[in-house]
């Protein structure tokens, strides 16, 4: 998992608006955890919403119709 | 899926020799955080006996992708707000507060919390005020 938090950090300093800007290494470690969380929130509900609907297979339309529900993260005008 | 697998292996090895070099494309990310995302999808469906598509674990990336701009320019004005240009675990809790599906998140985070303080007091042994700290996080 170090490498992911090394993903994360570049991946979010890539996205800053300024060069200046930087990251704390606490911060990295958070931010790692929170989209791990992120991640692992929309597998599970993708799961339950197959299980639901008694699929073996789980598809990205499983994922469509969970995908509102990722407003809860503060998800931006995107979804 | 061998297709699957062998996609990811090919991910692995790239990420092996690539990482020692500077990873500055955008596509290159993008294919590091995929390989995480596939990996942690794989160890829920092997949870619970089911498969995921692999255009899914692709949608799930994309997500998460465009979630970390969001977060990205949250945690920007909230480091500037503050009047800082370095963004601390102030702004991430700032950010985590919006989200009320992150209850585990609270959890993760007040251990995560406990432990960056912990390697700090093994760092400082004079850190009578950050033990104090510790405990105030954990109540």
């Amino acid at each position: 998992m170090f490498l992911f938090q090394e993903t994360v950090g570049k991946l979010l300093s890539s996205f800053f608006k300024e060069d200046k800007t930087k990251l704390g290494g606490d911060a990295v470690l958070l931010m790692a955890e929170m989209l791990k969380v992120f991640v692992q929130e929309a597998a599970m509900r993708t799961l339950k919403q197959a299980e639901s609907e008694d699929c073996d297979q789980v598809d990205i339309e499983h994922f469509e119709k969970i995908l509102p529900q990722l407003y809860d993260f503060g998800l931006g005008d995107f979804a | 899926d061998k297709r699957l697998s062998s996609c990811l292996s090919f991910v692995h090895c790239f990420k092996k020799v690539e990482w020692g070099k500077k990873m500055t494309s955008r596509g290159q990310l993008k294919a590091a955080l995929h390989y995480t995302v596939s990996c942690m999808c794989q160890r829920v469906a092997e949870q619970h006996q089911r498969e995921f598509n692999r255009q899914l674990v692709a949608a799930i990336t994309e997500t998460a992708y465009r979630q970390c701009d969001i977060f990205a320019k949250d945690l920007e004005a909230f480091a500037r707000h503050g009047k800082r240009s370095t963004v601390s675990t102030e702004d991430v809790k700032l950010l985590a507060r919006r989200s009320t599906a992150l209850v585990s998140f609270v959890h993760i985070q007040n251990k995560l919390e406990v432990l960056t303080q912990e390697q700090k007091d093994k760092k400082k042994s004079a850190g009578k005020k950050k033990s104090k700290d510790t405990e105030d996080s954990t109540q």
